[in-house]
C-alpha cells in the first residue's frame, strides 16, 4: 500500500482584470473577476491577495473592495518607480483583459469589534483601511479617520470617503504639513483600537505614541519587512521535532526552519519569506522562539504559541510544532 | 470553544416551511420567530415580547401583525409594537428586534450580528438546490454538540467507512488516494479522486449501469462558512458524469448543541422515486448515527478529555478550527 499524501496549500487562480481606474496620481485600482464567472473565496476587511507575476515577482495587496460581492475582487496599486518591479507591472502589463494569477486570500490585520476605531492612513496604505471603514461604519461604530498624503491629488479613494463627512480627516502634507496624531489618538481610551497603515516612518510614530495604550489596542500592517535585528553570523543550529508528522530534523545555522520542513516533505504554505504576510505561522508546541517577523505583535510573540518559519529561529536546543 | 460565531448567515429553515403560522427558530443563543408577510416576504423578530418575557411564537397573526398569547401586546414586521391591550398610546420606541434575512437556495438564512453589517457578508453559494435539473432528499436533527465537532467530522475524510461501513462506496475501502487540502482566509477545502471502482448498486442501478462497470470517483468538501458544510461526490464513466451534492448546514444553538439540516441532491434519476427512497433511507439511518457518535464525543469533552494527537489528514480539521478561532476573535468585544 503506497503512502497517502496530503498536500496543503492556498486557494489559488487565473483571475482576469475586469477594468483598471485612475484613482489617484500613480494609483490604479484593478477590478479582478474569475474567467468563468465562479464566486471568489470569501474575505473579511484587512486581508490581502498575493498576484503571482512571475516566479520571483510575487506581491501583497489589499482588498479594498465590497466583501459581500462574490464576483470580483478590487485592488490598488501606487506606481514606484523604485519598486522591486510588481508595481511597474501592474500598471504596464495588468490591462483590461489581461490575466494574473492570485493567491489567497489571507488576513493578517484582521479588525477586530469595538465600539470606537482610530484609523491612520498613509498615502496607499488607506487601501485595506477602506472595507474596514464599510464595516465600522455599518456596525454603527464611532469611528474617525486621519488620512495623509504627499499631496490631494496622491490620495486615492478620496471621492468614496467623502461620504463619510466628518469622521474623515484628510491631510495633504503640502498643505497642512504632518499628520496631528497626538490629535487623533488623543490620551489611552478602553474599547478604542487604532488600525494603522502606511509608510514605515508613520508606523514608527502611530507606534511610539501608542506605548502607553492598552496592549492588543494598536494594530499595524507593513509594506515591507521591519529593519530586522536578526544577525546573519552567528545563527546555531537547533533540533526540529514535527509532532503530528512523527519527524526529527536538525535546522542548520544557514538554513531556515520553513526550508527543512519543506525538504522533509512535509506540506506547509509559504509566499514572502519575509515574515511579513503570515502564511507560514505554525503553531508552536515547545521551544523559545527567536521571532523575526513583522506581524506578530511584542505579546504575540511573548505568548510563544504560534511563530513564522520563514524568518524566526529557536533559542532553546528543540523547537516542537505541531505539524 | 464555548462561543458560537454570530456574525454568520444561518439557514434556519426551508422557504417552504414559512407561511402565515408562527414558527419559532433558534441560532447562535438567539430566539426568532417567522412568518410570512401578506407581500411574500420573511419577517423575523426576536422571539419574545417585550412587556413580559413570553415567546411570541406561542401568540397569533393576523394580517402581519404579531399578538402576543400571555399580554396582546401587538407586532407589526418591523418589530414595531403597534398596539397595547389596555392604553391607546403605545409606550414609546416599544419594539422587538427583527432581523434581517434572507431567501436563498430555497433556504431562509438569518442574520443574528449587527443588522448594519448584514449586507456585507455573503450566503454560501448552493445553486444547485434550486435547479430543477437536481432533485433532493433531505431532513434535519437536533444534535447535543458543537458546531464545531459537526464541522471536523466534515472534514474527516476517514470517518464514513469506520463509522457506517455498510454505505461507503467500494472506492473509500481501498487505498486511500492523496488528499489535497486549499485553504482561504476563512473556507477550507480538500479534494481527493479515486480510480475507477464499481458504484454502490443502487447508483448503478439508477444509472443504468453495469454491476460491475468502472466509474472514476472526485470528492470535494467544503467548510464555506460556519453555517455550511458542502461536498461534492461526482462519478465518471461509460461516458457520463453523475453527480451527487451533500449541503450539512450546521446552526449552532448554543455552545454544546446544534440544529443540523442535510439535503443530498443528485443530478441523475430525477424521477425514479427508488432511487429517492434509496437515497432517503440511507441517510435519514447515517446522520443520526454520526450524530450520536459526536454527542458522545461531545460528552467526553466536557469531562475534560480531548484528543491530542493529530495525524496529516487531519490538516483539514485543523483549519477550520482555525478559521473559527480567528472569526471569534474578531468578534470579541462586540
Amino acid at each position: 500500500m503506497t503512502e497517502a499524501r496530503t498536500t496543503l496549500r492556498e486557494h489559488e487562480g487565473e483571475l482576469v482584470v475586469e477594468s483598471v481606474t485612475a484613482v489617484a496620481a500613480d494609483v490604479v485600482a484593478l477590478s479582478l473577476t474569475d474567467p468563468a464567472g465562479a464566486a471568489l473565496p470569501p474575505w473579511t476587511p484587512g486581508a490581502h491577495v498575493d498576484l503571482i507575476m512571475g516566479d520571483e515577482l510575487v506581491r501583497q495587496y489589499s482588498l479594498c473592495g465590497d466583501p459581500a460581492d462574490a464576483r470580483r475582487i478590487r485592488i490598488a496599486v501606487l506606481r514606484e518607480p523604485n519598486s522591486r518591479g510588481g508595481s511597474v507591472f501592474v500598471h504596464e502589463k495588468l490591462t483590461p483583459g489581461t490575466t494574473v494569477r492570485v493567491r489567497g486570500p489571507r488576513n493578517h490585520f484582521a479588525l477586530v469589534g469595538a465600539p470606537r476605531y482610530r484609523f491612520v492612513a498613509g498615502g496607499i496604505g488607506i487601501t485595506p483601511l477602506l472595507p474596514m471603514i464599510a464595516e465600522a461604519d455599518a456596525a454603527g461604530a464611532d469611528w474617525t479617520l486621519l488620512y495623509g498624503g504627499r499631496t490631494r491629488a496622491s490620495m486615492a479613494f478620496v471621492d468614496e470617503l467623502a461620504r463619510y463627512g466628518a469622521r474623515v480627516t484628510l491631510a495633504p502634507q503640502d498643505e497642512v504639513g504632518l499628520l496631528d496624531l497626538d490629535g487623533l489618538l488623543g490620551a489611552p481610551a478602553v474599547g478604542t483600537l487604532v488600525y494603522c497603515c502606511g509608510p514605515e516612518p508613520l508606523l514608527a510614530a502611530v507606534e511610539a505614541r501608542c506605548a502607553s495604550w492598552p496592549s492588543g489596542a494598536l494594530h499595524l500592517e507593513r509594506f515591507a519587512a521591519k529593519e530586522a535585528a536578526a544577525p546573519a553570523a552567528g545563527e546555531r543550529a537547533f533540533e526540529l521535532v514535527l509532532a503530528r508528522s512523527g519527524l526529527t530534523l536538525t535546522v542548520p545555522p544557514e538554513r531556515t526552519v520553513f526550508d527543512v520542513i519543506q525538504d522533509a516533505g512535509v506540506s506547509i504554505l509559504g509566499s514572502c519569506h519575509e515574515g511579513i504576510c503570515g502564511t507560514c505561522e505554525q503553531v508552536v508546541l515547545e521551544g523559545d522562539v527567536d521571532h523575526r517577523d513583522s506581524i506578530l505583535s511584542e505579546d504575540e510573540q511573548a505568548a510563544n504559541e504560534t511563530m513564522m518559519v520563514c524568518v524566526s529561529r529557536c533559542r532553546s536546543d528543540r523547537l516542537t510544532l505541531d505539524l | 470553544m464555548t462561543r458560537v460565531p454570530v456574525d454568520c448567515w444561518y439557514a434556519v429553515a426551508f422557504c417552504s416551511d414559512v407561511s402565515d403560522a408562527l414558527l419559532p427558530v433558534q441560532a447562535a443563543g438567539c430566539s426568532a420567530v417567522l412568518y410570512r408577510t401578506a407581500a411574500g416576504s420573511v419577517a423575523a423578530l426576536d422571539d419574545c415580547c417585550i412587556h413580559r418575557p413570553y415567546p411570541l411564537s406561542l401568540g397569533s397573526l393576523a394580517r402581519d401583525v404579531v399578538r402576543c398569547g400571555l399580554c396582546g401586546f401587538e407586532y407589526d414586521a418591523t418589530g414595531r409594537c403597534v398596539r397595547v391591550p389596555t392604553q391607546p398610546r403605545v409606550p414609546v420606541g416599544a419594539a422587538v428586534r427583527a432581523y434581517p434575512v434572507r431567501e436563498e437556495h430555497g433556504l431562509v438564512w438569518l442574520w443574528l450580528g449587527e443588522p448594519g453589517r448584514a449586507v456585507r457578508h455573503r450566503v454560501p453559494s448552493l445553486p444547485w438546490l434550486s435547479d430543477p435539473s437536481w432533485a433532493s432528499v433531505s431532513g434535519a436533527l437536533t444534535v447535543a454538540a458543537s458546531f464545531l465537532l459537526l464541522h471536523e467530522s466534515f472534514a474527516d475524510v476517514t470517518k464514513i467507512p469506520v463509522l457506517a461501513p455498510e454505505i461507503a462506496p467500494d472506492v473509500l475501502a481501498a487505498a486511500p488516494p492523496p488528499l489535497d487540502v486549499v485553504v482561504s482566509e476563512t473556507t477550507v477545502a480538500l479534494r481527493r479522486s479515486f480510480p475507477a471502482a464499481r458504484l454502490p448498486s443502487w447508483q448503478a442501478r439508477a444509472l443504468g449501469a453495469g454491476a460491475d462497470a468502472p466509474f472514476e470517483h472526485d470528492q470535494y468538501g467544503e467548510f464555506a462558512s460556519p453555517a455550511a458544510w458542502v461536498d461534492h461526490w461526482d462519478v465518471s464513466g461509460g461516458g457520463r458524469v453523475a453527480r451527487m451534492r451533500f449541503v450539512q448546514l450546521v446552526t449552532p444553538i448554543s455552545a454544546a448543541e446544534s440544529r443540523l439540516t442535510w439535503i443530498v441532491s443528485r443530478d441523475f434519476a430525477l424521477d425514479d422515486d427508488e432511487t429517492g427512497k434509496h437515497l432517503a433511507g440511507m441517510f435519514e439511518s447515517y446522520y443520526p448515527r454520526l450524530a450520536q457518535a459526536l454527542e458522545i464525543t461531545q460528552t467526553l469533552q466536557s469531562q475534560g478529555r480531548s484528543g491530542s494527537v493529530n495525524v496529516a489528514a487531519d490538516v483539514a480539521a485543523l483549519k477550520v478550527r482555525e478559521i473559527v478561532r480567528a472569526l471569534l476573535a474578531e468578534e470579541l468585544g462586540r
